[in-house]
C-alpha cells in the first residue's frame, strides 16, 4: 500500500463577499502532496495560487472571506482550526519561504535574533543552544562565515543571501512540508540557480516535501515532480512534470508553454493567448478559459469537470482526438 | 537592417558619488565603465545583464536623460553629449523610451489619451483636432480600442498599459526606441502579445530598437545582436544565434546554462554552471577582470590584467583572457 499523502487538499474554495457579489479566488482545488514529493502550482497573476496556500494556513483573515473544503496535513484536518492549534504547525512542521526576502525579515533585528526567536518558539531550546542551532542553519544554507553573520542585520545581506536566511528560518524546526511562494522571482538568474539548487539539496537532506508556487514554467520544469496548473482560481490540469511539458492537454497549458521565448531556437512569432486574464468577479458560466480559448465549442458553456487517467487530469471538453489534431497542426506550423 | 549607424556610443562612463562610511569621505561607483556600442538602422540590439550591472543607467545615458561623466554619444552623426537642453530638444523627438513598470510610468491623474497626446502638444505637432485624430490612430496601431482614450490608467491591465506606453513612444515618429525591461512586469501570455506587437511595429515603421532585459529567452527572441553586461561593462558582444549557441565569455556561458528550461525534448540539456557569490559592489571593483572573483576558470593573469573587448571573428567580441568555445566559433566562421 502506498504511503498516505502528507497533505491532502479537497475541494478547497475561498470566496470573498464583495459589493459586486461573491469573488471566488479559489474554486474547487484538490491535490495531494506525497512524502518527499515536490508539487508545483503554476498560474499567472490572479490565478489564486497564493490565496489557496495562505488560506490553508489560516493566513487569510479578511472578515468577508468564506473558506470551505478540507485540508488534511499528516492525516489531520487543519482547515478552520484555531490559531492556537495552527501555531505549532506554521513555522514548525510547515515552513514557509516567501517571495520577497526583504519583507519576510524584519529590518530592526539581527538575523540571529529572528532565527533564535523562531527556534525557541517551536523547539523550546535554551537560548545558547538555539543560537548554536541558528549558526548551524546559516552554515547549512551556504552563508559564509555564519558565526559573525548571525549578528548582522538583513540590510547587510544581498538579495540572494537574504533568501538563504529565509530558507534557514523555514528549515529551523525540521518541517515536514516546505511551502515556497515564488521563492526566486525577485532574484537574478544566477542567484536563482543557487537558491533552487540549495532547495533541492536541503529537501534531500531533510526528507521534506515541497509545494512551490510560481508563474515560471521553467522553474516548474527544474523543480517539480507534479504540477497543478491554475486559471481563474480553478485547477485546469494536474500531471507529472515531464508528462505536462511533453503532453500537455489543456488549451491554457498549451498557451502557457508556447508563449515562453526559447533559448534553443528562434521563432518568428510567439504564439500568444489572446485577450486579458478574466476578472474573477464576472467569470463566464461555463469554462473560465472559454473567452480566451481558440478552440471554444458550444459545450464550453458548461463547466468541464477534471477528468482523465489516473495521474493526469484536466478540465476541458475537447476529445482526445480533437486535441491530437490541434497539437499536430500547431507543431507542423512552427 | 542596414550598416548605417544610428546611434554610436564611445567609451561612455557614468559615475555616481555617494557618502562614504567615514564622515567626510566620498565613494565613487562606476555604474557604466567605458562602454562603446553601435546601433544600426532597423536592427534590434539586445542588452542583457543581471540587476545592478548598469544596463538601465546606460539606457539613460544613451538618451541623455543622465549626463555622461565622460565619453560621447552620437545620434545619426551628431554628437549629443555636451549639447545644451535647448539644442538637444530637436533630437529628442527621434529617440523615445519605453519603461519597465507600466504602473509607474503613466500619470494616474491624466486620461490615457492625454498621456499619448502630450509629446505631440509639447512639440506643437498640429492642431488639437489633428492630434486627437493621431491619438486615435495610435491606439488602434497598438491594438487598443480608440474609444478608450478618455479613461484613466487604472482602468487598464498591465499589458494594456504597456501598449499605451508604446503608443506614447511612437507618437513623435521616432527613429530609435529604447525599451528598458518592457515586458518584465507582465505575465507570460501578455508578454508574448507585447513582444509580437513590438516586432510588428518595427516592421511597419522601420524602427531601430535597443532592447534591455534580464530575461535571456526574451532577449534571444527579439534581438539581432546582443551585448552582455557585467559590472558596468560589456563582457561579450555578438550576433544572437552564434552567441547563444557558442558563448565565448565564461559569464555568458554560466548565465545561459542556468536558465530554467522546459525539458520537452530528448535533447540533452546544457551542463549547469552555478557561479558562486554575488555581483561585486561597483564602488569597490575587483582588480583585473571584473568577473574574476566568481569565474570558474580565472587564473593569476585575470586577477592582475584586465582583458580588453577584442574581436575574435567578425560579429563576435569578448573581453576574456581565456574565451570558451573558441574552436567552435572559429570553425563556424570559416564555414560562412
Amino acid at each position: 500500500m502506498p504511503e498516505a499523502p502528507l497533505l491532502q487538499v479537497r475541494d478547497l474554495t475561498v470566496s470573498f463577499a464583495t459589493r459586486q457579489g461573491p469573488l471566488r479566488a479559489v474554486d474547487g482545488l484538490s491535490f495531494d502532496v506525497g512524502q518527499k514529493e515536490i508539487v508545483g502550482i503554476v498560474g499567472e497573476s490572479g490565478s489564486g495560487k497564493s490565496v489557496a496556500i495562505y488560506s490553508m494556513l489560516g493566513l487569510v483573515r479578511e472578515k468577508n472571506v468564506t473558506i470551505t473544503g478540507s485540508v488534511l496535513f499528516e492525516g489531520r484536518e487543519i482547515l478552520g482550526i484555531g490559531d492556537k492549534e495552527l501555531q505549532p504547525i506554521r513555522g514548525g512542521s510547515i515552513g514557509m519561504i516567501f517571495q520577497d526576502p526583504m519583507t519576510a525579515l524584519t529590518p530592526v533585528y539581527t538575523v540571529g535574533w529572528q532565527l533564535v526567536e523562531q527556534i525557541r518558539q517551536h523547539l523550546h531550546l535554551p537560548k545558547a543552544a538555539a543560537r548554536q542551532r541558528a549558526i548551524e542553519l546559516l552554515g547549512q544554507v551556504g552563508i559564509p562565515d555564519p558565526k559573525s553573520r548571525v549578528d548582522r542585520y538583513p540590510h547587510e545581506f544581498s538579495g540572494g543571501m537574504r533568501q538563504r536566511v529565509v530558507i534557514a528560518m523555514a528549515l529551523s524546526c525540521n518541517p515536514r512540508l516546505l511551502i515556497a511562494d515564488e521563492p526566486t522571482t525577485a532574484l537574478d538568474v544566477t542567484t536563482q540557480a543557487q537558491i533552487l539548487d540549495l532547495m533541492l539539496k536541503l529537501q534531500d537532506t531533510f526528507d521534506s516535501s515541497i509545494v512551490i508556487i510560481t508563474h515560471d514554467m521553467g522553474v516548474i520544469a527544474e523543480m517539480a515532480h507534479r504540477v497543478v496548473v491554475m486559471y481563474a482560481g480553478r485547477p485546469v490540469e494536474i500531471a507529472p512534470e515531464l508528462e505536462l511539458v511533453r503532453r500537455p492537454r489543456h488549451p491554457y497549458t498549451w498557451g502557457l508553454l508556447d508563449a515562453v521565448p526559447r533559448l534553443d531556437a528562434k521563432h518568428e512569432r510567439l504564439r500568444t493567448i489572446r485577450g486579458n486574464a478574466v476578472s474573477p468577479l464576472n467569470l463566464p458560466p461555463g469554462c473560465a478559459f472559454a473567452p480566451r480559448c481558440d478552440y471554444v465549442m458550444d459545450q464550453c458553456a458548461q463547466r468541464p469537470p477534471l477528468h482523465g487517467s489516473l495521474d493526469h487530469v484536466d478540465a476541458c471538453w475537447l476529445s482526445g482526438e480533437q486535441r491530437v489534431t490541434i497539437r499536430s497542426a500547431v507543431e507542423e506550423h512552427s | 537592417m542596414s550598416d548605417e549607424v544610428v546611434l554610436q556610443a564611445t567609451d561612455v562612463v557614468k559615475t555616481f558619488s555617494s557618502r562614504g562610511k567615514k564622515i567626510g569621505t566620498r565613494v565613487v561607483s562606476r555604474a557604466v565603465n567605458g562602454v562603446s556600442l553601435e546601433v544600426r538602422r532597423g536592427e534590434t540590439l539586445g542588452i542583457v545583464g543581471e540587476s545592478g550591472c548598469g544596463k538601465s543607467t546606460l539606457a539613460r545615458c544613451l538618451v541623455q536623460l543622465s549626463p555622461v561623466t565622460s565619453g560621447t554619444v552620437a545620434f545619426e552623426g551628431t554628437t549629443l553629449t555636451g549639447l545644451s537642453r535647448r539644442r538637444l530638444r530637436p533630437y529628442r523627438r527621434k529617440f523615445q523610451l519605453v519603461f519597465q513598470d507600466p504602473y509607474a510610468s503613466l500619470n494616474p491623474r491624466r486620461t490615457v489619451g492625454d498621456i499619448v497626446a502630450e509629446p505631440m502638444r509639447i512639440n506643437h505637432l498640429g492642431s488639437s483636432s489633428e492630434i486627437d485624430a493621431r491619438v486615435r490612430e495610435l491606439f488602434s496601431t497598438v491594438g487598443l480600442d480608440s474609444a478608450a482614450i478618455n479613461r484613466y490608467p487604472h482602468e487598464f491591465s498591465g499589458g494594456q498599459r504597456q501598449r499605451i506606453g508604446i503608443a506614447r513612444s511612437l507618437s513623435l515618429n521616432p527613429t530609435l526606441v529604447i525599451a528598458d525591461e518592457p515586458v518584465s512586469a507582465l505575465d507570460v501570455s501578455i508578454q508574448a502579445q507585447v513582444l509580437n506587437l513590438m516586432a510588428d511595429l518595427q516592421q511597419e515603421f522601420n524602427l531601430t530598437y535597443v532592447f534591455i532585459a534580464h530575461d535571456l529567452g526574451v532577449v534571444r527572441h527579439v534581438s539581432d545582436r546582443v551585448g552582455v553586461m557585467y559590472l558596468g561593462e560589456f563582457v561579450e558582444f555578438g550576433d544572437v544565434g552564434s552567441l547563444y549557441e557558442t558563448p565565448l565569455h565564461p559569464y555568458t556561458e554560466a548565465l545561459l546554462s542556468v536558465v530554467p528550461e522546459l525539458n520537452d525534448t530528448d535533447a540533452p540539456r546544457r551542463e549547469r554552471i552555478i557561479i558562486t557569490g554575488d555581483v561585486p559592489d561597483p564602488a569597490d571593483r575587483p582588480s583585473g577582470c571584473p568577473f574574476h572573483p566568481r569565474c570558474p576558470v580565472a587564473t593569476d593573469l585575470c586577477r592582475v590584467e584586465k582583458p580588453e573587448l577584442v574581436t575574435i571573428v567578425p560579429g563576435r567580441q569578448v573581453a576574456c583572457h581565456y574565451p570558451r568555445n573558441l574552436d567552435a566559433v572559429k570553425a563556424a566562421n570559416s564555414l560562412t
